[in-house]
């Protein structure tokens, strides 16, 4: 009772995090005190560092000393995490195993799941200050474009400096949902930035060949499929790919060169990422299709939620290679999380 | 619904140091209060025992006067039996100083003790012998003495004296 009258007293400072690639966006905001807190005054900044340095921590002090009642809201950036279009605890694992991570079911029957492992790393980087929520993507990305989920069937993408979450839903139905991160397939497919770069040139100037990005990026599910001339091009690939090449050097010098690649994010172009995100979401609209986990139905429209500013070679591409009708908007996550933070401060 | 994986933290205003303060405060403001029941309940007890002091003292006081009361009656009392002592005392050796004073031929038959007299009733061989050897201390002694003889039947005489002692003088006496 006493603790309530206190609160009504105190104004409320939501600190929300996001981590985007090797760089901490920290958005502020202070509210008014009443019950629906209400906005007074916000502040933003951005710091070179991926996890807690001190000028953030004096930046961050600096709005929580005023007050008790503030709240450290952070973004998952988990590699481990991802979306289940079910609730039934005996279906889980169907989809995803989810033995080691921490999930949640929604209201509309479709579960998001990240790695505990992560959110202990996330806690402990953030003991100085303090977490108390931490949001996943797609949570965002849900809120974000809950005119249109609830209404269409449309693919869902929130795109961040260095992932992708990806989601379909059919009215307010989750049929498919990833989470890709963008190093991740220079280092599964052995590609440095180098080779991207000339890759991507390459296309640009011969006009791309969606019969050879999907051979580039084919999945090893598709060498079940022998009826498809793509997949036997594909499969020359893999066993290529198996037998010359020395796989404990080519982990090495990926991870070597996804690490410069972090390092060097800002010199290398927007078109060599916007390739990453186009292959990435041309691969798990693939595994939409083809996976017979997830009910397949035909995606025509696709709302970004772009947090970077992809070029608009990503839309292009998408609309001519693979015919969909592409909206994108941009997002201010941090904001985002802030509005989810608020929301579940209300509650 | 919620969306966040976690749960918030509890916050408080109440910061440690606050509650060192609290604390610290707390335990002054606690003995202040015992040291005030403390004293109220000294107070209280105070005034009870004052209030029964003052009831026994008043008690006291009335156990004095009827003590008073009674000492001066037992005062009165030792005094009247000293004055019955006396003259117990005086009636004795009065008594003795009679029988001293009645010689040898005078037989005393009766004597009677008044409050201011006596009463001899006697024999005596003669009118003479009485007169001198009797009545003459009698006369002594009292203011007024009077004496009746009538004869016996062996020859002597049966007398009855009779003796007053003025009132006003034997009050001085007394």
């Amino acid at each position: 009772m006493l603790n309530k009258f206190l609160k009504t007293l105190y104004n409320k400072v939501f600190v929300n995090i996001v981590v985007q690639g090797t760089k901490s966006m920290v958005y502020v905001e202070i509210c008014s005190s009443n019950v629906k807190p209400e906005l007074i005054t916000n502040a933003y900044a951005e710091f070179e560092t991926a996890s807690l340095n001190s000028k953030m921590l004096e930046f961050i002090n600096s709005y929580t000393k005023e007050t008790p009642y503030f709240y450290i809201s952070v973004l998952d950036s988990s590699l481990e995490q991802g979306v289940i279009p079910t609730c039934e605890k005996n279906r889980l694992s169907y989809f995803a195993d989810v033995s080691a991570s921490e999930y949640k079911c929604t209201q509309h029957d479709w579960t998001y799941f990240t790695s505990k492992t992560d959110l202990y790393a996330t806690e402990k980087k953030y003991h100085k200050i303090g977490v108390d929520f931490i949001f996943s993507p797609f949570s965002i990305l849900v809120h974000f474009f809950k005119d249109k989920i609830s209404s269409t069937l449309s693919m869902y993408i929130l795109i961040e400096a260095s992932s992708l979450s990806i989601a379909v839903f059919n009215n307010d139905k989750l049929l498919f949902g990833n989470h890709s991160n963008l190093y991740d397939i220079s280092e599964t497919d052995g590609l440095s930035s180098g080779d991207l770069e000339y890759d991507f040139d390459l296309e640009l100037d011969d006009g791309i060949d969606l019969e050879d990005v999907a051979l580039e990026s084919s999945d090893i599910d598709f060498i079940d499929d022998f009826g498809d001339i793509e997949d036997l091009d594909a499969i020359e690939d893999i066993d290529e790919f198996s037998v010359h090449r020395d796989l404990e050097e080519e982990l090495y010098q990926a991870t070597k060169k996804a690490s410069d690649y972090a390092t060097e994010e800002n010199i290398q172009s927007d078109s060599t990422k916007d390739y990453l995100r186009f292959t990435l979401i041309k691969d798990s609209i693939s595994t939409y299709y083809k996976d017979e986990k997830y009910e397949s139905e035909f995606i025509e429209n696709v709302y970004i939620a772009d947090s970077v500013g992809v070029s608009s070679e990503l839309k292009k591409y998408l609309e001519e290679e693979m015919f969909l009708n592409v909206y994108v908007r941009q997002v201010d996550i941090a904001v985002e999380v802030c509005k989810l933070s608020k929301m579940e401060f209300s509650q | 619904m919620t969306y966040s994986y976690i749960k918030p933290r509890k916050k408080s205003v109440i910061t440690p140091e606050m509650v060192l303060a609290f604390t610290f405060f707390g335990i002054t403001l606690f003995m202040l209060v015992c040291t005030y029941l403390f004293l109220a309940y000294k107070d209280y007890s105070f005034v009870k025992d004052t209030n029964i002091i003052q009831t026994e003292r008043v008690l006291l006081e009335e156990n004095l006067k009827k003590m008073k009361t009674e000492i001066s009656f037992i005062e009165k009392q030792k005094q009247f039996s000293q004055s019955i002592y006396t003259n117990n005392s005086v009636l004795k050796d009065s008594i003795s100083n009679l029988f001293d004073l009645v010689p040898q031929r005078i037989i005393l038959s009766e004597a009677n003790l008044l409050e201011n007299g006596l009463i001899l009733y006697g024999i005596t061989p003669s009118k003479d012998v009485y007169s001198f050897m009797l009545q003459a201390p009698l006369r002594s002694i009292f203011h007024r003495t009077y004496s009746s003889f009538y004869p016996a039947k062996n020859g002597w005489l049966r007398f009855v004296s009779t003796n007053y002692s003025d009132k006003e003088e034997s009050i001085d006496e007394n």
